[in-house]
């Protein structure tokens, strides 16, 4: 008897078991079964060197790289925003010139690491990623999903060209000739200042020192977006170690004697404030003249990868070369930028809040 | 034991990346005490007495005050695996300085911070610990346990919430353990606590042979156990907050130098203790002299204590052959 009543409750289970196979072997095939095309794809080559296929026409977008979002904005492809990082949420002047990105999921977090479920949810046709050499670990799980993941360069000034380019290129048409646009200002902008540092002698390129946080001193060396920029200002990185955000002691800093300081990573007023109000730098020669300045700041960091790279050589090259630079007007540069690019008129507390590296 | 470290402080003082002469050396040095007229650069006398003294100064104190926690913690635990973490203390601390650096707090701001967690860390476990007016060492050892990986989980929280180009690499170094950031004002706050536990630590030294015995036997010995451990416990964290709260997680030496005192004097706390704070005070200055002028870029703390410790730890272990326990 009690096995019997079992019996049924078994049947079911097979039966249901059964079913579920048949309804998910057509999911894949049903639509070419049924005549209908296959969804139009393109293919595009990453970072990471590997062939990507993506939908021809791409509308959801996950990007967890703040300087990235930031970018995805200047394009005009915001909209298309799905999922992000809360690290992008929380860049003040993004916020600002893009209230939206506070109700965009936030998939990922600081590592890069992401909550699949939610990245899933999200429905992405395309989801971009920063390539610091490695895959991320999810890869193989949104794979599964026929999510498509393209890795952009993150690691040279030259490189931001290519992230423009294939952030426009996978945002569609539209996004396209604005990067291509974009990237005209870019090189345009790097002519106008290396055309005069080219000929600068080493002996006339002031050794600059980005420190990239006060409190635990670390500062960006060479092979970096920091030291290409440096290099193209007319100057010279001073911190002749590898990579960026590297620890140094105190007294190596000293023996780098830097002559100028610019001092990067929010609160940067604060943090130049620190360097300035300790003793122990007082003899190093940027101290000593003055010349310690906090890196401006506005929908992302200008330093580092972002979009704003194209205002931060022009910044860079009249603060380390005022005379040669003359008639280079900053402000009135930075001005153009956002209302071109960002299409938005910066006030004069505005303009004032991205130059001091504030929240607006 | 008593001429070593002063001499060592003396060679330290000679080290740097930055070229300064032995004789300017000396010279900035008596200066400080004797009135001279200045015939060096103003550059080296900073190097000196502003850079490289106030952190030759702050190796020796958390060498010394980590050193002697562990050799006190571990005669009052009467375990030799023990060390100056067994409460919570480096963790609770470790938590307050990455909540800081979240807030963008200064040096000082900072270094405060992380020493009242630190305290406050201990005080959990030590009310979590306490059963009828007694804290029984198992209770202790447990609500350590519980404090420790609590302040531990907060911690990661803080690096997941970090922002990756600023914040989180600013923590990590932090964890590591760094010495850079000593100055004189981080002197000036962080060097009272190491003072006074270590102070305290030497003066219940000879109790600690008695509480080594265990509770029942000490407090039959007319031992007020209670007040001894409390006293313990308020020297350690004392200097074990102080120590981290500048220069972050220093593993290895809390542990190990008290077996290295060991070896070298025998288990009688009354010698074990000053010994182990003179040795803890050399390991500390010499690793942080390589660990600052090795490369161009600073070397953690927290590599270079076990990867120049291990070998040596070793060598005394095989040539003792663990006969001094």
């Amino acid at each position: 008897m009690r096995v019997g009543s079992l019996k049924p409750l078994l049947c079911a289970v097979a039966l249901s078991g059964i079913a579920a196979a048949a309804l998910a072997q057509p999911r894949s095939s049903a639509p070419t079964a049924a005549g209908v095309p296959a969804p139009a794809t393109r293919q595009i080559v990453d970072a990471a060197g590997r062939t990507v296929t993506i939908p021809l026409q791409v509308n959801r977008v996950a990007d967890p790289w703040p300087a990235n979002n930031a970018m995805v904005l200047m394009l005009g492809g915001a909209d298309k925003l799905v999922a992000t990082s809360v690290q992008a949420r929380n860049q003040p002047w993004l916020r600002k010139l893009y209230p939206r990105i506070d109700r965009v999921p936030a998939a990922f977090n600081a590592a890069g690491e992401a909550n699949i479920e939610t990245l899933i949810g999200a429905r992405p046709d395309v989801i971009l990623m920063a390539y610091g050499g490695a895959l991320p670990r999810w890869l193989d799980a949104v794979t599964a999903y026929h999510l498509p993941v393209v890795m952009m360069p993150n690691d040279s000034l030259e490189g931001l060209k290519t992230v423009a380019r294939m952030t426009g290129e996978v945002l569609g048409e539209r996004e396209s000739q604005a990067a291509a646009e974009y990237i005209r200002y870019f090189d345009d902008n790097i002519r106008r200042i290396t055309q005069i540092t080219n000929k600068l002698p080493a002996s006339e390129r002031p050794k600059v020192l980005h420190t990239a946080s006060a409190g635990i001193l670390t500062v960006d060396g060479r092979r970096s977006v920091i030291d290409d920029w440096i290099n193209i200002a007319g100057g010279v990185n001073a911190a002749d170690v590898a990579g960026l955000g590297r620890p140094v002691s105190m007294e190596q800093v000293a023996a780098w004697n830097p002559d100028v300081i610019i001092v990067g990573t929010a609160p940067n007023q604060q943090n130049r404030r620190a360097i300035l109000d300790d003793p122990r730098w007082r003899e190093i020669k940027a101290v000593r003249d003055g010349k310690v300045f906090a890196n401006p700041s506005g929908a992302y960091l200008w330093d580092r990868h972002s979009a704003e790279a194209a205002l931060q050589v022009l910044w860079a090259a009249k603060l380390l070369h005022p005379t040669l630079f003359a008639d280079l007007d900053v402000k009135r540069e930075t001005r153009r930028f956002y209302a071109r690019f960002f299409h938005h008129a910066l006030s004069d507390s505005e303009l004032a809040s991205i130059m001091n590296a504030t929240a607006p | 034991m008593i001429i070593v470290p002063p001499a060592l402080l003396y060679a330290s003082l000679l080290m740097g990346r930055f070229p300064v002469s032995p004789l300017d050396v000396a010279h900035i040095l008596l200066a400080q005490i004797f009135p001279m007229a200045p015939d060096w650069p103003k550059s080296a006398e900073i190097i000196v007495v502003q850079i490289r003294l106030p952190r030759a100064i702050m190796a020796m104190c958390v060498g010394a005050g980590l050193s002697i926690s562990g050799a006190a913690y571990q005669g009052m635990f009467r375990n030799p695996l023990v060390s100056t973490d067994i409460l919570g203390v480096t963790a609770a601390s470790g938590f307050g300085a990455a909540v800081a650096i979240l807030l963008s707090r200064n040096a000082l701001q900072m270094q405060l911070i992380a020493f009242a967690f630190g305290l406050a860390g201990v005080m959990l476990t030590y009310l979590i610990a306490r059963v009828s007016r007694t804290t029984p060492v198992l209770m202790l050892v447990l609500s350590g346990i519980i404090v420790a990986s609590f302040f531990s989980a907060c911690l990661s929280g803080t690096k997941y919430v970090a922002d990756p180009d600023s914040k989180l690499p600013a923590i990590t170094y932090w964890l590591l353990g760094s010495l850079n950031a000593a100055s004189i004002t981080a002197l000036s706050t962080a060097l009272p606590p190491i003072i006074v536990g270590s102070a305290g630590l030497l003066l219940v030294r000879w109790k600690l042979n008695v509480l080594a015995m265990g509770d029942e036997e000490a407090r039959a010995l007319g031992l007020r156990t209670e007040w001894v451990k409390g006293a313990i416990i308020v020297c350690t964290t004392l200097i074990t907050a102080a120590a981290v709260s500048v220069c972050g997680m220093v593993g290895w030496v809390g542990l190990v130098i008290p077996h290295i005192g060991r070896m070298l004097v025998g288990p009688d706390h009354r010698t074990l203790l000053p010994a182990t704070l003179s040795i803890g005070a050399c390991f500390l200055l010499v690793v942080d002299d390589i660990a600052r002028t090795a490369t161009a870029g600073e070397i953690p703390l927290g590599i270079l204590t076990a990867v120049i410790g291990a070998p040596f730890f070793a060598y005394l272990l095989r040539k003792t052959r663990g006969s001094w326990q």
